[in-house]
């Protein structure tokens, strides 16, 4: 009986089925069973205009063909995407479904319960291949994104890590100069070759609040006393004064005018159009400068680690990294992007077909195409890239991601503004940084 | 006695209709004004931080901290300085070009018609597009007059990173935004100005200068005031131009009290803090609102 019922290939069952699946489509489980379970589902997703983000958008098609999930996908600007996911992170609300953790945000974030713990994700082989490999990410640029009990929030796609380039080495070379290794060096040099050739000594973007701690470090100085248990500023010593003198007269002396203005993307602009020389910034921007096909400085740029101060050596190293606001409704389909996004073939695809650099899984970093793709007119930008990872590694970062150092970040902003632009001396601008950042912290409820 | 009873009556009923006609334009009103102001108030007397659990349960322990914490805020009394100056400056400007644009407008052609209709071009602008227009014109890498004045062997720095020029760099973009909208109002004012006073000044020998500062001036003074008063209040809501531009900087010199309240609740989570802020601007706006109001009301000799 049974054998001739299902005979014909039609039962009564399957036809009910299917006409409760067309009555109800949007009630109906996603297509369980098939390859596409997310198929339908939209997903909101934004990133700050970082390299990887914007490369990542010429990849999105081939993941929404793939899953059958549609992706809005923004990329925002630094500041203006910070902001927005700041203020909707906070309503925990569902308007986004994947959003970049950002470094400085990352404590303020985790800490205030606004992302979602990804370890459920990582241990159910359901959800996540054992050949995904969460541990194949470079431990030191996943542990920003952990809380105190050691969940995981996010995974990085970038470990931004700050050295020295010099667009026009060619004039340094002819000034009778190498790449500068510490900062009386790199005065030396840009007293020698600002404005040769009609080309500025230096630039940098705005944020100095990312560009200018490793000058403090570099001359002895921090931003808070001992963080993150001691949270007190410390940005009127003696040696985050010098900082200040210092590298905000190399802004106000040798670097072109408007340059208080300048974000990331104009400043590295700056570089490729030979317009400016030297600059101290993140190692995935700069690579860019090796490019033929959008720099006109290819041949001549040249790269070093970040100049060492009278104390020591400190480059900026960040990571930024995707994961899931808690107020998502739309987590697992979040999760399949994620995954996609950070998957160790598309992260190799990256870095072959686009030239991307600052890659964060040990797998693609040992690959030869990393070396062949992060040698810029023979120099190794991998070999710098994982030294300034290396050096990081002792752990002097930990003042960036304290939940109040983005109230600190904007202080030592207004202050390096108001030494370059000539308006307060190095001590004075501190000094307000100092009081400013002591009132904010208060005004957060830090104890100090 | 009787028909004035009934005609209270009716008085009374007329009343009570045209409360009733008012009631739904009143919720509406309280619900999308009143209400979002009240809770601003009620914000502001808390510490209110989206970062901190604790703070999210409107806490009134402490009701006056933000405004006595603005009391000793330096960077705040140094934001409504800024403020105070940009909007002398903008009013100012606006006026006396609003002004002698529509004195040049001011006859019957259809060229004349025409230029009017490109004048308005800026003020319909989404303010956004006037930010980023200018910022091409400050930028010195892409900016035409930058390179011009290279070209001619005149460089300028960057106006809008100069701790001088950065916020008349605002109040040119600024003016350029709404001088037509004094020039609109001015220009109405004098075409209502009549003939007669004017030939009467003509035959008695009055110059142009003479006619403008006896007659026009004067019958133009209450619309200038008025204009005035407008663009002063609107003058306080220059945020794009700030948040495009400079970023309030360098340093502070460009930094309005709505961009600091912007920074504190946007950058900052304070919106207790921020709420201090804005209920201080709203109370400044408010002053000036109740101003314009007994400037323009009808004096009691032309209400009667």
């Amino acid at each position: 009986m049974s054998k001739d019922r299902s005979g014909s290939g039609v039962t009564r069952r399957r036809v009910l089925q299917i006409g409760a699946a067309a009555i109800h489509p949007l009630k109906a489980p996603a297509q369980v069973g098939t390859a596409k379970p997310f198929a339908g589902t939209t997903l909101n997703v934004a990133c700050w205009s970082g390299p990887y983000p914007k490369l990542l958008a010429e990849y999105v098609p081939e993941f929404e063909q793939k899953t059958g999930i549609k992706v809005s996908y923004e990329t925002p600007s630094f500041p203006i995407y910070n902001q927005r996911a700041d203020l909707e992170l906070s309503t925990k609300g569902s308007a986004y479904d994947v959003l970049n953790i950002t470094f400085i945000y990352s404590s303020r974030w985790i800490g205030a319960g606004w992302f979602t713990p990804l370890d459920e994700f990582i241990k159910d082989p359901n959800r996540t291949p054992p050949d995904w490999e969460p541990g194949d990410f470079l431990e030191g640029v996943v542990k920003p994104m952990r809380d105190r009990n050691n969940r995981v929030y996010g995974f990085p796609w970038i470990a931004d890590s700050m050295i020295c380039a010099a667009a026009r080495f060619d004039l340094v070379k002819q000034a009778g100069f190498g790449m500068p290794r510490n900062f009386d060096e790199l005065m030396q040099i840009l007293k020698a070759v600002h404005r040769k050739d009609g080309v500025a000594g230096f630039v940098n973007e705005n944020h100095h609040g990312w560009t200018f701690p490793p000058y403090i470090m570099g001359f002895g100085g921090n931003v808070f006393r001992n963080p993150p248990d001691d949270l007190m500023p410390v940005l009127d010593s003696p040696e985050a004064i010098e900082a200040a003198e210092y590298y905000a007269n190399i802004l106000k002396n040798y670097a072109p005018s408007g340059v208080l203005s300048f974000m990331y993307d104009q400043a590295v602009n700056v570089l490729k159009l030979g317009r400016a020389n030297l600059i101290t910034f993140n190692h995935a921007w700069l690579l860019t400068l090796g490019d033929p096909k959008t720099s006109q400085v290819a041949r001549t740029v040249n790269y070093d680690l970040m100049p060492a101060g009278p104390k020591g050596r400190f480059p900026g190293v960040a990571s930024h990294a995707w994961g899931i606001p808690v107020g998502s409704k739309k987590k697992d389909a979040a999760w399949e992007f994620i995954k996609w996004a950070l998957s160790k073939e598309l992260l190799h695809r990256l870095l072959v077909e686009k030239g991307y650099g600052s890659i964060t899984r040990s797998s693609v970093i040992k690959s030869p195409e990393f070396k062949k793709k992060n040698l810029v007119n023979d120099i190794d930008l991998a070999d710098l890239y994982l030294k300034t990872i290396d050096i990081a590694a002792t752990g002097y970062m930990a003042y960036r991601t304290v939940h109040v150092y983005p109230q600190v970040d904007k202080q030592l902003d207004k202050a390096i503004e108001l030494v370059a632009s000539g308006q307060m001396s190095g001590k004075e601008a501190m000094k307000l940084a100092q009081e400013n950042s002591i009132r904010d912290l208060q005004k957060a409820g830090v104890k100090l | 006695m009787r028909a004035r009873a009934g005609s209270g009556k009716w008085e009374t009923k007329r009343r009570r209709a045209f409360l009733l006609g008012l009631i739904p334009a009143v919720v509406v009103l309280a619900g999308i004004t009143i209400a979002p102001a009240l809770y601003l108030l009620l914000t502001s007397l808390t510490p209110l931080d989206l970062t901190r659990a604790e703070t999210t349960a409107l806490d009134f322990s402490r009701p006056w901290t933000n405004y006595a914490e603005l009391w000793t805020d330096k960077r705040f009394h140094n934001s409504v300085w800024v403020q105070v100056k940009l909007s002398a400056v903008t009013v100012l400007l606006q006026l006396l070009i609003g002004l002698g644009v529509a004195l040049l407008l001011n006859a019957r052609s259809v060229f004349l018609e025409a230029v009017r209709t490109v004048f308005l071009i800026p003020m319909v602008l989404p303010p956004i597009v006037v930010s980023i227009m200018w910022k091409v014109l400050y930028i010195p890498d892409v900016s035409p007059v930058h390179r011009l004045l290279e070209a001619l062997g005149y460089p300028i720095e960057s106006l809008i990173t100069h701790p001088i020029w950065a916020l008349w760099a605002i109040a040119l973009a600024d003016t350029w935004e709404w001088f037509p909208f004094t020039m609109l109002i001015l220009l109405a004012a004098l075409q209502m100005i009549p003939d007669e006073p004017l030939e009467a000044a003509r035959i008695d020998g009055a110059g142009r200068w003479q006619l403008f500062r006896f007659i026009i001036l004067p019958f133009l003074r209450p619309t200038l005031v008025v204009a005035g008063l407008f663009r002063l209040i609107d003058s306080i809501k220059a945020f794009p131009l700030i948040y495009v531009l400079t970023n309030g900087g360098p340093g502070l010199v460009t930094e309005v009290t709505n961009y600091y309240a912007f920074i504190q609740a946007f950058n900052f989570s304070y919106w207790g803090y921020a709420g201090a802020i804005a209920v201080l601007m709203v109370s400044g706006v408010f002053f000036l609102s109740w101003m314009i109001n007994r400037m323009t009301a009808p004096s009691p000799m032309y209400a009667e």
